[in-house]
């Protein structure tokens, strides 16, 4: 007798249908799982076992055994035991095999109750592109709900869904929607003063530009990069369920509901875990984890020089690929740097308060180790000085920023690509007045603007010319685009 | 005079050129790989050195000169080569106060202070003197090459008493700070240590009978600390930049000439930051760097570090 269920897993963060077949003979008890599983799998036969027998479906006591297709594909976790379970009673004639053609997600626990595990994302995606209900444990239902057209049917015994399989009970698909951020993002008008630096956040969330802040300790650096995310729109179906395939392979809880995920990892942090690895499968690393986001180096100058090389690429293809023998996974990485670092060994050039005492040379050393390639995609570069006074009003909110925030994305979405992405050739295409462009020939010709420092400002001034709701790049644009061209 | 342009070119301890000019005579060198004549640059001696130069007792007995030397005195300003951003900044304002007032500014064209006054002068439109501690056509640091081209657009003049090739050799320092000294009607310290090279500079200015004006700094400021002692020993105080061109006419008299003046920036009291421009002006960011771009680009003032400086 032989009957399939369906589960899925994911590859790299693309989820990938993966079929149970389960298979009895009259031979002698025994029960085998093949298809590449894990530990946690292979353990799936005990967990199963007692499941079906505290449900009262008994057991059969003969040779069963059970392939995850594609068996060559390497499979982890606990989230195939309800699978396992359904094609298992489904090959023993317990339930009809049709009732077992279904994707199901989620871990058996000994007494029958399906516990929520990671692959929900995975299996709703896999069940709504296959047109399969899919079950999901119910306390997993508001991730999965975030998959469009997906047949959802919370469940929460093994009971429970064998009736959801065969239909007998009309399940509800409540997608309520992700539950808010566990923290809501901080607000901009907590920052007092800064004008420039405000700015610049601003204009970075617009265009999704990579931001370089540069400043003396306690400037504020940090509080305005925490609050960047807060200025940007909630992200699309899509986004947020790139991102959350992502989080499922990494298995993190997501904890920011439908806003762009945040991810701040410390200097100290190695190369795998910024950049994905680890062993056996490489897990995603935190460009990953930001994916659609915003990734928080602080202290740029003080991570290793060879984990801050391994950025470019990701930052440059949205997608950071990990070799592993064998095989090798691909993570998307599309996420919005924001960086800050002192602008000297001793942190006080260009401070009022207190004087650098750095020498010319030790100052050049520093900076040499951010030099070139990485630096160069930094659209935006601002100097944060000491505020002017603690004192003074507090500043707009990012509520209302916000708002000029989703305008201008709205723009670039007619448009069909983000600022941040445009090429020359695209950027040559740019609706320019005139005095904009004579401003942007003196500011080349004051030699501080390269070939790809003229791109930089040319999209920067794309960004604030949408801020403000323009089709055509004017001056003022071009001129405010000049003053975050900072080379360094 | 042509036989002293064989012993200059020889570059020889100055000790050594003053017991040869007693005795009178010298050997004459093989000077085949030397570099001379050098376009642009004159070799001075006698007649071409200004008075107030030549009175001295330990006058050099010639200059090497590129570009213009003013014929009058002009305003010393020394300091600390490893200086603070404070002391940065008032070198500049004071170098284009100064400027601005008409007097040339006279310093050595080293790191921090002097680099900073020399480049406030220029932004100012005015002449500025470089007397260097190396080679006429030796710039060192060499990061202040560029700096050194502005000078000589600008009007001023860099001149050494090294001939071409002279390499910046510690001993040349003291030695030429006595140049600056005797080039100044004043002498300003902005900032230094208490064993800083401007000392030197301040204590041959005292010999020489010039004026010493110090910039008062915080007394736990190490970087300061020859400043304040030379205020203990009587240099007057300067106590605000934009005083500084009264105080200098009432102790050396007043500037050379007027020089005809730039139209005026659109901002004042550089450096300053754009925020603080912002403030300032109340103008919006953009108005503001549409004023430092074209400022930029005309040369005039630069933009680092969110700062806006004198060019």
């Amino acid at each position: 007798m032989f009957a399939t269920s369906s589960s899925a897993t994911l590859v790299g963060a693309v989820p990938r249908r993966v079929k149970v077949e389960a298979h009895v003979t009259n031979a002698k008890d025994r029960f085998s799982i093949v298809g590449l599983p894990d530990t946690a799998i292979r353990e799936a036969r005990d967990r199963v076992k007692a499941a079906m027998l505290s449900s009262s479906f008994g057991f059969p006591r003969r040779a069963l055994t059970v392939n995850l297709a594609p068996a060559d594909l390497p499979k982890a976790g606990s989230a195939f035991d309800l699978s396992i379970a359904l094609g298992v009673l489904a090959a023993t004639g317990v339930i009809p095999r049709q009732a077992a053609d279904v994707v199901a997600v989620g871990e058996l626990a000994l007494d029958g109750s399906v516990r929520p595990a990671r692959g929900v994302v995975a299996g709703a995606v896999v069940a709504a592109e296959a047109g399969l209900p899919c079950l999901v444990p119910e306390g997993s239902l508001a991730t999965a709900a975030v998959v469009p057209d997906a047949d959802l049917r919370p469940v929460t015994s093994l009971s429970d869904a064998v009736a959801a399989a065969l239909g007998t009970v009309e399940s509800p698909r409540t997608g309520s929607g992700l539950p808010p951020p566990l923290e809501p993002f901080p607000d901009m008008e907590d920052v007092r003063s800064q004008p420039l630096a405000r700015r610049a956040v601003e204009v970075a969330a617009a265009g999704g530009h990579h931001l370089l802040l540069i400043g003396p300790p306690g400037t504020g650096k940090s509080m305005l990069a925490r609050r960047l995310p807060g200025l940007l729109p909630p992200l699309s179906r899509r986004h947020l369920l790139e991102a959350l395939c992502v989080w499922e392979a990494a298995d993190r809880t997501w904890a920011f509901g439908e806003a762009a995920p945040f991810r701040s990892p410390h200097h100290s942090a190695s190369r795998a875990a910024l950049l994905g690895g680890g062993s056996g499968v490489a897990v995603p690393g935190e460009v990953s984890l930001a994916h659609r986001g915003v990734l928080f180096l602080d202290e740029l100058g003080e991570f290793p020089g060879g984990v801050l090389d391994g950025l470019r690429q990701p930052l440059e293809d949205g997608v950071v690929e990990i070799a592993r023998r064998g095989f090798s996974v691909r993570y998307p990485s599309r996420c919005q740097v924001v960086a800050a670092t002192n602008p000297c060994p001793c942190g006080h050039r260009g401070d009022d308060l207190v004087g650098c005492r750095c020498s010319q040379a030790a100052i050049d050393r520093y900076r040499q180790r951010l030099s070139g390639p990485l630096l160069d995609r930094f659209d935006l570069r601002v100097w944060v000085g000491r505020p002017g006074r603690m004192d003074g009003p507090r500043g707009e909110s990012s509520n209302a920023i916000a708002g000029r925030v989703a305008r201008a994305t709205d723009r670039q979405e007619a448009r069909g690509v983000r600022n941040v992405e445009l090429t020359s050739a695209q950027l040559d295409e740019m609706a320019v007045s005139t005095a904009a462009h004579a401003l942007l020939v003196a500011g080349c010709d004051s030699g501080s603007l390269n070939g790809r420092g003229y791109d930089r400002v040319r999209r920067v001034a794309r960004t604030i010319a949408d801020l403000a709701d323009r089709n055509e790049v004017d001056e003022n644009d071009v001129a405010e685009a000049l003053a975050f061209r900072e080379a360094w | 005079m042509t036989a002293l342009l064989d012993l200059a070119l020889q570059n020889l301890n100055p000790e050594r050129v003053r017991r040869l000019l007693a005795e009178g005579s010298w050997p004459v060198a093989a000077s085949s790989n030397c570099r001379w004549p050098l376009p642009g640059v004159e070799f001075s001696t006698a007649a071409g050195i200004p008075e107030h130069l030549a009175a001295l007792p330990d006058a050099p007995p010639w200059i090497f000169v590129r570009g213009t030397l003013p014929g009058q005195p002009g305003v010393g300003i020394v300091g600390s080569r490893r200086a603070t951003a404070y002391g940065r900044d008032l070198a500049e304002r004071l170098g284009h106060t100064l400027g601005r007032a008409g007097y040339p500014v006279v310093s050595g064209l080293a790191r921090g202070i002097d680099a900073s006054a020399h480049r406030g002068c220029v932004a100012a439109g005015g002449p500025t003197v470089a007397v260097l501690g190396s080679g006429i056509d030796v710039i060192y640091p060499r990061t202040n090459q560029a700096l050194a081209e502005r000078i000589l657009k600008g009007g001023g003049a860099i001149i050494s008493e090294f001939g071409p090739g002279a390499a910046p050799e510690p001993w040349r320092f003291p030695q030429r700070n006595r140049i600056i000294s005797g080039l100044s009607g004043v002498v300003i310290v902005v900032e230094a240590a208490a064993r800083s090279g401007a000392l030197i500079t301040a204590n041959l200015a005292v010999a020489h009978g010039r004026d010493v004006v110090a910039v008062p700094g915080d007394l736990t400021r190490t970087t300061s600390e020859g400043c304040n002692r030379l205020i203990r020993d009587g240099a007057q105080v300067l106590v605000d930049v934009d005083e500084a061109p009264e105080l200098v006419e009432m102790l050396m008299g007043p500037p050379p000439a007027r020089p005809s003046p730039d139209p005026p920036l659109p901002f004042s009291g550089l450096p300053a930051t754009l925020e603080q421009l912002m403030e300032r002006s109340g103008q919006s960011l953009a108005e503001v760097m549409i004023a430092v771009t074209a400022a930029v680009s005309a040369g005039r003032v630069v933009l680092e570090e969110g700062t806006v400086r004198s060019a």
